[in-house]
């Protein structure tokens, strides 16, 4: 190091450098990374176990400065009590189903002028201003010839205030002013007549046709529950997912295991060939799930390959489906070979990578020490890729979790399913983003404790004991 | 070890004496026979790896023709029952010109490549100084932000599409390609930014001081020296995320309706289409893989082989 | 008996031929040193008698059984790597037992081997760790005690001690020579650092472009070297060169070097007379002249030109007829650069290369 006086702002410099200008390199893959992997897993977490619709409160009165009485669950029955319109000020509910009421300038049947509220249901609008707001129109008929023909105005825009007057079909009206009302009702649940009711808007209820009765049809305060994780698991298409998920793992995890080691056996023999070998198996590698499901969809598919071959070998008469209901066992054969296709490369690149990382001295010492090929595959090759063969496995079996499109591909997504096809059906047909997300979180809890387990189960031993 | 062809003269050894008796003359026919024998036992290994790599290799090649083969023909061969073998196959755009004329193909083809370019570009952006720094600098955290990064990898897409369906819905930028992009690119971020710091770790350093010695400032000896160097591979890791976002399919199909992209396309069609679509959809999603390969041959181990921390 | 005999032996790796038509006979119990620079294919020629590559043609057999294709592990052979080669995964016990281990030696006999061969190279105490936490020199104990519990008749070492530093280079040379001393095996040691080669060796085949040059007892290959190649490449410094030109009268025959003027012995007169053309190359050692301060009547004045002091002796190096010379003195002899001294270069230490061949006339 250069001597601290002649040094000092270079080393000042220096450690601005070292210190800082890594962070800032590495902070645009951080933010990014904690925005589309932290962010979304800790949102999945929240749709999984918490329902923002869980409760809603009642209010002591018919508005929201009123104070809360209770807290009633989402779903339960209540017994309306009362009802009452409440003006909307400002938009400070933009969701709520409010009810307009004008407030007109018109003459009464008798003749002198009258100014007061009329509902919106009472009054067609003739005219509109540039805005949009309405100017002036006319009161509807009745329909119903047993009521009252006259339509009544209040002093205030809500039915319970007084009626100071009435006006006559069709008359001319002006309109001064729009007030958006909403019905906000006090209730109580039904089946505890004690309790006290409190008041809520309408929009979170489910008024039935008696107007008596009703239930609460979503609440404003959310709650934990694992209502969502108990109807995932209610679910029909559950267990099959989560047996046929296993299944498709325990069929396909090993298989591939050796395949892969038999590929990269053949690419570490060095032949003449080695790399164009090491091309060819490693060219699925980059290929999608709904890919290699095609490709044996075109092999197990009625008129596919694989009938054409059995039938020029005379082994079948006419084509035989593979790729029915009724022939589930044939399904998961083939799911268990596309995906044997697909993703046995990744492993093999892995297991390669670890055959090159053992130098060929210590092959070359087992063989002169009379180990047989299969003896130093199994002695020294295959100890030796310990890591390489847990990290595969841990890569592997997160991978199958996520098993989808090939299972549309080759089942349809209904006779055979799995996790990942759960969570799409939950999400994108039966449109119920929290039970997708129970079992996107399920998924990611089955990872994990995969993970956890091959690093504990396939853990290398210590490579030194301390002395 | 480098080798020199060895003079004519080879006077001077000191040669053994006479062959012991019990060993036949070096060339009698015996011998030669029995070297032949022994050879061709020791070549067995050899063989059989030749063979086995042949069949393996025939694993993964069958099923592409297949369906390629099918991507080009009649429909009518397409339907046909039982189908002839290669290379009786009869060669058609007809299934091809089916497919491109099909409503949405040109449009999901044009989603995709846009999709897929913008995760390329974006993906490439960040990776670069990120890997850059991990290549280059000992700062604390490193080891952790590269095993976060190695973690990452592996996290199921399934984990992030819904919540992230569910985020892109609340701000109003559902069934958007760009959104879309966004997310494909943290798919291939990891991967990417691993590969990239390899691909600057396998420039030494003395090659950027030795241009700063001879009067490169910081970014001319970046821009000169490294670039040049890194180009390929920086290359390759933008091809794989290309090609990570060109054959991604869940997280296409919860993120867009209107807006798919062709694996949506072709996934949402599969129930309700031929044969001869999903073989030529199938045709157009394995080619970039295949082109793909070709190129990143030399980097395949720098991408999916790194398995210490 | 295990004696190792080559023959014809050729293997090229494309277009280099890395050993060359080799003839070679080792003796049972013998212990031979492959020296020569890198590249002159001594390993390759190890591998090709452990069975780790294959020659191309020729025959190698060991103890009188024809073993040119013979699988590594089937040869009865034992060896030592450069890299050691050790199992990083098994402990010491394991590593030293794996050959008895795949030789189905039993279990006793084995164990019994491990551990006399462990207290042979002093790691009794080790055999239970793995290698990874040992020191350099512990792995190649580790290494010589797992070649050397195979009790195998053939031993074959490529160049062990050379990712030893110099200081336990020098102690795990001597260790090694006592320990093969009292093994009964026939031991073909692969190195390119001549003091090993000649300090170890029963006998040194000095090899060069994929031929054996020389192979011969150590001092033999040090006092008479077969060629201007093994004169160079053996002995610090290298043997000097100078070029002379023949000079035949009708009784003698001389060399003139500049203006100095050497009569070879006797013996090798007709020898020289008989050379196609007047040029001969002259070669003599440096710890062979002697260095005086008076002349005398067989001395040839030269000028130094350097000094370099290396303790146990002087180096000189001196001029003569063009040609540079490397001149050992006893430190006692107080010299200095530009001074003129007087050495003797005694004819008996004198070899006499034939330019055209670069060979070493010896009289027959």
């Amino acid at each position: 190091m250069t001597t601290p006086d002649t040094a000092t702002s270079a080393s000042k410099a220096r450690t601005w450098r070292y210190r800082v200008v890594p962070y800032l390199l590495i902070a645009p893959a951080i933010v990014y990374l904690a925005m589309f992997f932290a962010y979304p897993m800790y949102e999945g977490l929240v749709l999984a176990v918490y329902d923002e619709d869980a409760l809603l409160p009642t209010r002591d009165e018919p508005n929201l400065d009123g104070s809360e009485v209770s807290k009633i669950p989402q779903g339960t029955a209540l017994a309306i009590v009362d009802r009452s319109s409440q003006e909307v000020v400002g938009d400070e509910n933009p969701d709520a189903l409010t009810d307009p009421w004008y407030q007109v300038t018109a003459d009464d049947p008798t003749g002198s002028p009258i100014t007061g509220w009329v509902s919106e249901a009472r009054i067609r609008v003739r005219d509109e201003d540039a805005a949009g707001a309405p100017v002036s129109g006319t009161v509807r008929p009745r329909l119903a010839a047993t009521s009252d023909p006259l339509t009544d105005v209040y002093e205030a825009p809500n039915d319970r205030s007084e009626v100071i007057g009435k006006l006559e079909q069709r008359a001319p009206v002006e309109i001064t002013d729009v007030a958006l009302l909403e019905v906000w009702f006090q209730v109580r649940p039904a089946d505890d007549p004690s309790a006290a009711a409190g008041w809520a808007p309408s929009r979170f209820l489910q008024v039935f046709e008696d107007g008596e009765n009703g239930r609460v049809h979503r609440g404003t305060d959310g709650e934990f529950t694992t209502a969502f994780i108990r109807r995932m698991i209610d679910d029909r298409f559950f267990g099959p997912a989560v047996r046929t998920t296993l299944l498709l793992m325990v069929l396909i995890i090993p298989a591939q295991l050796v395949l892969a080691m038999v590929m990269a056996l053949v690419i570490h023999a060095r032949t003449r060939l080695s790399t164009g070998f090491l091309y060819a198996f490693s060219l699925p590698i980059g290929m999608s799930d709904l890919a290699a499901g095609i490709l044996f969809f075109s092999i197990f598919t009625g008129n596919g390959l694989l009938n054409s071959i059995l039938d020029a070998l005379g082994i079948i008469d006419g084509p035989y489906a593979f790729l029915t209901a009724d022939t589930v066992r044939w399904i998961i054969f083939a799911i268990v070979l596309a995906e044997l296709w697909r993703a046995t490369s990744i492993v093999m690149v892995i297991l390669v990578a670890g055959l090159q990382a053992i130098p060929d001295e210590t092959l070359e010492a087992a063989e002169l020490f009379g180990a047989s090929y299969f003896q130093r595959v199994r002695h020294i090759m295959l100890p030796l890729l310990r890591p390489s063969i847990q990290v595969a496995l841990i890569l592997r079996t997160i991978l199958a979790f996520q098993v989808f499109a090939v299972v549309i591909a080759l089942g349809g997504g209904d006779v055979v399913t799995v996790l990942a096809n759960e969570s799409y059906r939950q999400y994108f047909g039966l449109r119920n983003n929290n039970v997708a997300s129970a079992y996107a979180v399920f998924i990611l809890l089955l990872s994990m404790a995969s993970a956890f387990f091959y690093l504990r189960a396939v853990r290398s031993e210590p490579e030194a004991r301390p002395t | 070890m480098s080798l020199n062809t060895a003079p004519d003269d080879s006077a001077g050894t000191g040669a053994g004496a006479g062959l012991p008796t019990v060993l036949p003359p070096l060339d009698s026919p015996e011998v030669e026979k029995m070297h032949r024998r022994m050879r061709r036992r020791r070549g067995r290994g050899r063989l059989t790896a030749y063979i086995t790599g042949a069949i393996l290799t025939l694993w993964i090649a069958v099923p592409i023709f297949f369906v390629f083969s099918m991507a080009f023909t009649t429909q009518e061969t397409v339907r046909s029952y039982p189908k002839n073998f290669l290379p009786f196959i009869p060669f058609s755009t007809d299934t091809m010109r089916f497919f491109l004329e099909s409503e949405g193909v040109l449009q999901s083809l044009w989603n995709s490549m846009i999709v897929a370019g913008i995760t390329l570009f974006l993906s490439t952006l960040i990776s670069i100084p990120a890997g850059y720094a991990i290549a280059r600098y000992l700062f604390r955290g490193r080891d952790l932000f590269r095993l976060a990064v190695l973690a990452v990898r592996a996290f199921p897409i399934v984990v992030l599409s819904i919540p992230l369906a569910v985020l892109y819905l609340r701000i109003g930028v559902f069934d958007s390609l760009y959104s879309l992009a966004l997310m494909h690119t943290a798919l291939a971020l990891p991967t990417s930014i691993l590969v990239v710091s390899s691909v600057f770790a396998s420039v030494p350093y003395e090659l950027e001081e030795a241009g700063k010695v001879f009067g490169a400032s910081p970014f001319q000896s970046f821009r000169y020296i490294v670039v040049p160097l890194v180009l390929p591979g920086i290359a390759a890791s933008g091809l794989f995320s290309f090609v990570l976002s060109w054959n991604e399919v869940f997280a296409a199909a919860i993120l867009t309706i209107n807006n798919r992209t062709l694996p949506a396309l072709v996934l949402s069609s599969l129930a309700n289409s031929p044969d001869a679509f999903q073989f030529a959809g199938g045709f157009f999603l394995m080619v970039p893989s295949i082109v793909f390969m070709f190129f990143i041959r030399r980097y395949l181990f720098n991408m999916w082989g790194q398995v210490t921390k | 008996m295990a004696e190792i005999r080559i023959e014809h032996v050729t293997k090229t790796f494309g277009d280099n031929v890395a050993i060359d038509d080799i003839n070679l006979t080792i003796e049972d119990r013998e212990f031979l040193v492959l020296l020569g620079p890198s590249g002159c294919g001594k390993t390759t020629l190890l591998r090709a008698i452990a069975g780790l590559g294959m020659a191309d043609s020729g025959r190698i057999s060991i103890g009188g059984q024809d073993v040119t294709y013979l699988p590594p592990g089937q040869r009865q052979i034992s060896m030592v790597f450069q890299s050691y080669a050790i199992f990083p995964h098994m402990t010491v016990h394991q590593n030293i037992g794996f050959g008895l281990l795949m030789n189905k030696v039993d279990k006793a006999e084995s164990d019994r081997r491990v551990r006399s061969a462990a207290e042979l190279l002093h790691i009794e105490n080790l055999l239970d760790r793995r290698p990874s936490a040992m020191s350099g020199g512990q792995r190649q104990r580790v290494a010589v005690a797992r070649a050397l519990a195979m009790e195998a008749k053939v031993l074959l070492m490529d160049e062990p001690l050379s990712n030893l530093d110099a200081l336990l280079r020098l102690e795990m040379r001597a260790e090694l020579k006592r320990l093969l001393a009292d093994v009964e095996a026939t031991t073909v040691y692969v190195t390119h650092d001549q003091i090993e080669a000649l300090s170890m060796g029963d006998r040194v085949a000095v090899m060069l472009d994929g031929k054996i040059q020389q192979c011969d007892a150590p001092n033999t290959v040090y006092e008479s070297p077969s060629n201007q190649f093994v004169g160079s490449f053996i002995g610090n410094p290298p043997m000097n060169f100078m070029e002379g030109t023949i000079q035949r009268d009708r009784d003698t025959v001389t060399v003139a070097v500049g203006e100095h003027e050497f009569s070879p012995p006797e013996a090798l007169q007709p020898l020289i007379r008989d050379l196609s053309s007047d040029r001969i190359t002259l070669g003599i050692r440096a710890e062979n002249m002697e260095t005086l301060a008076a002349p005398s009547s067989d001395t040839v004045p030269v000028t130094i030109e350097v000094v370099e002091p290396l303790g146990a002796q002087n180096l000189l190096t001196a001029r003569i007829g063009g040609h540079r010379l490397k001149v050992s003195t006893h430190p006692s002899l107080d010299v200095a650069a530009k001074q003129q001294v007087y050495i003797r270069l005694p004819a008996d230490q004198i070899r006499w290369i034939d330019p055209a061949t670069e060979s070493v006339l010896y009289k027959r």
